[in-house]
């Protein structure tokens, strides 16, 4: 018959026994080795032992609240193969116990952050997105404009006559769609902003007349034009929206738990991942654009044109190269030119 | 290295005997009912000990992250109690462990239900900006509720020798302390925010208890104005030294071409320069704080004959800091847990406890059974408040 050892607390008072364990068949016998207080005989099946964590002690969980601290590894698996562990203990246990397992862990934990952030935010915000009623997004987009319009824009100088080609143009270009999209063009002038045109996610696209005076024929515009709708109908721009919640939810999950690293640390690959996803935007705008252009017949090379302009009138700065939401402009027109040779 | 530099090798599970004259009478805490204060006379020193190792720590961080990914958040629960178990389990007074207890469950629960309220929040933000306010001062209405919530699960689930901790503190003191006063900070242009500071640690040490008997906090206000004035005074005399400092630098325009080509050099690195410099300050600032507070206020707090010493020195919380982040930075992160263990070793190790009687004297508090389940059950929100 086995004796093991073990220090019991009744739950009661904070004094240690050091005891003597015996196990009869069934039962359990503690033994006060001081023989000060009388033996404690436990049935088996009512004890269970604290799950093991890492090197620390283990205890016996006995009935009525008092518990048996014991290093003895024998006794532990016999209350163990009695009423072990439940399963789902057993496999972090197991992971947790030797290097292999953690670096599969590790090397694991890489790739779900990789899967996540290269598949499930993405697709997580386009379902988000596409839920956004459009009263909603026909609200955010005019409370959009009005804020653009008190501190960025201002009313478009262009003559009526050209205003009115231009909005034609447009209609050209989306009267055939069957889009939930309530589309529409508004023409503003901008020192700040120069030649320029966006989309907002409602429909309502802005081109400035600074852009507008760039062009050199109406195809270019058609060409920017093209590219602002796509961003529309692929619903871009609440995507955007979601996929950057998204990802500051989980970067600050991830830095919450690595709290030592200051903040600047967090900001890093939020933007990262963010230029990212643009980038990716902006190249599926240019590829709808393109795909436009060449079913007309008139292949890609005036939007290659009109953006090889804009980047001459704004030049990026190369300190902020990294983050630029737009690919790079020989990429961009790159990729019109290889659309072209394929066609 | 600042973790091994104490004396952490002597055997210091052991206890150690002095002679009771050795001790500062004033801090000696008195303890009539206590009949072994009486008897023996001697006081007993006693040293806590960390034993987790950062190999050890690293495989159950590593583990939890990569379930808590992989479970998107759910297992945190889970990871938060592994987590502060290992770091209960593997300090040692006297040679005996402290454990925490919590049910995953509830912090599950407190996490889903703070979740949504952060969602909701966040949707409200976007789409309705008014209400948004609403549920944010809802929020902070609710806060010290939270608190002393949070407060009584974890004094609950912590235990010692098989005896759970106590917070004894009550609701409207948790509603003074952390939205009453708070809301006077503005109104008096935060000079009272070093009684703030001294109302939320005496919160925290007057009613986090062992045994039966409330806690004796002896602290006041006074040390964390003074403690707060040097900090100020640091922070006035760091922007006139970094002030001169921009001044005595800028780059004088002897030579025209030079000249343009220094100023424009000047510019780029001036940025960069200045969030060093002020990173490094916050932190200086932020150590001195914590390590003159967290030896001040336990210096004060007792407990049925026993009390405290912490000596944390600046110099050493700021070399460990420093080495710390450090090692995260280069090995990417990898490093974290061992960054933790030696804190952590640190802090216990610079804690004494001076004890006027024998360990084993202590009696859990009476509690009915049916408030020790509105314990476990209600008090879900597991929130880190900085103390």
């Amino acid at each position: 018959m086995n004796t093991f050892t073990g220090t019991y607390l009744d739950g009661r008072s904070s004094k240690p026994v050091q005891v003597g364990i015996t196990f009869e068949g069934t039962t359990l016998r503690l033994q006060d080795c001081t023989a000060v207080s009388p033996d404690i005989v436990v049935p088996l099946q009512n004890c269970s032992a604290t799950p093991p964590l890492g090197g620390t002690r283990r205890s016996l969980i006995l009935p009525g609240g008092a518990r048996c601290e014991t290093r003895d590894a024998e006794l532990l698996a016999l209350v163990d193969s009695h009423r072990g562990p439940a399963g789902s203990v057993r496999i972090v246990n197991f992971l947790e116990s030797g290097w292999k397992t953690a670096l599969a862990c590790l090397l694991g934990l890489f790739l779900c952050l990789w899967g996540f952030v290269a598949a499930g935010i993405p697709f997580l915000a386009k379902m988000a997105a596409v839920a956004v009623p459009a009263a909603v997004t026909d609200r955010l987009s005019r409370q959009t404009l009005a804020v653009l319009d008190t501190r960025f824009l201002e009313p478009s100088e262009l003559g009526a006559d050209r205003s009115a080609h231009l909005q034609n143009l447009f209609h050209g270009l989306v009267d055939r769609k069957r889009s939930p999209a309530n589309y529409r063009l508004e023409l503003r002038k901008s020192d700040q902003v120069g030649a320029n045109a966006f989309a907002l996610p409602s429909g309502l696209i802005v081109m400035t007349d600074e852009l507008v005076g760039l062009a050199a024929n109406d195809r270019e515009l058609i060409g920017v034009l093209a590219h602002e709708i796509a961003h529309v109908e692929n619903r871009h721009g609440l995507r955007v929206l979601f996929q950057n919640a998204g990802t500051l939810l989980l970067v600050s999950a991830l830095a919450g738990d690595m709290s030592s690293i200051s903040a600047a640390g967090e900001t890093l690959p939020t933007l990262l991942i963010e230029s990212g996803y643009s980038r990716r935007f902006e190249k599926e705008a240019d590829r709808a654009a393109g795909t436009y252009l060449i079913r007309m017949g008139w292949g890609t090379s005036s939007l290659q044109n009109i953006l090889a302009r804009l980047a001459k009138t704004a030049p990026i700065h190369p300190a902020f190269a990294l983050f630029s939401t737009h690919p790079d402009l020989e990429e961009r027109i790159g990729y019109l030119k290889k659309m072209d040779r394929t066609r | 290295m600042a973790g091994e530099t104490r004396p952490l090798d002597e055997d210091i599970g052991h206890l150690e005997m002095e002679n009771q004259q050795a001790i500062d009478d004033s801090r000696r805490p008195s303890d009539a009912r206590n009949p072994e204060f009486t008897v023996y006379q001697v006081r007993q020193r006693l040293r806590l000990r960390f034993t987790g190792t950062g190999g050890q720590y690293f495989r159950i961080w590593i583990v939890n992250l990569f379930l808590t990914v992989l479970t998107l958040g759910i297992y945190s629960a889970w990871a938060k109690v592994r987590t502060r178990r290992y770091f209960y389990a593997h300090t040692l007074l006297a040679d005996l462990p402290f454990d925490y207890r919590a049910n995953p469950w509830f912090i599950l629960r407190g996490n889903l239900i703070l979740g949504f309220g952060l969602l909701l929040f966040l949707a409200l933000e976007s789409f309705r900006p008014v209400y948004s306010g609403v549920v944010l001062a809802a929020f902070y209405a609710f806060l010290p509720f939270l608190i002393y919530k949070s407060l009584r699960f974890n004094a609950y689930n912590s235990t010692y020798r098989n005896l759970r901790f106590r917070f004894r503190g009550s609701l409207k003191e948790s509603y003074n302390t952390y939205l009453f006063i708070p809301l006077l900070i503005p109104l008096t242009l935060g000079l009272i925010f070093p009684y703030w500071v001294f109302r939320r640690k005496k919160y925290f040490f007057e009613n986090f208890t062992f045994g039966r008997s409330p806690n004796t906090y002896t602290g006041s206000a006074g040390p964390f104005y003074q403690v707060y004035g040097i900090t100020g005074l640091m922070v006035i005399l760091l922007a006139v030294v970094a002030g001169g400092g921009v001044f005595f630098f800028v780059p004088q325009p002897h030579g025209l071409a030079l000249g343009l080509d220094d100023m424009d050099r000047f510019f780029t690195l001036l940025p960069v320069a200045g969030f060093l410099v002020a990173m490094t300050a916050f932190t200086c600032i932020q150590q001195f704080l914590f390590a003159r507070l967290t030896n001040y206020c336990w210096d004060r707090t007792s407990v049925e004959g026993l009390c405290f010493n912490s000596s944390l020195t600046v110099g050493n919380l700021l070399w460990l800091r420093l080495t710390n982040l450090l090692g995260i930075i280069f090995s990417m992160g990898l490093l974290i847990p061992w960054a933790r263990v030696r804190r952590a070793r640190y802090l216990v190790g610079s804690l004494i406890l001076f004890s006027d009687r024998s360990l084993d004297t202590f009696a859990a508090a009476e509690q009915s059974a049916e408030s020790a389940i509105g314990e476990a059950a209600t008090g879900f929100f597991d929130i880190d408040i900085g103390l």
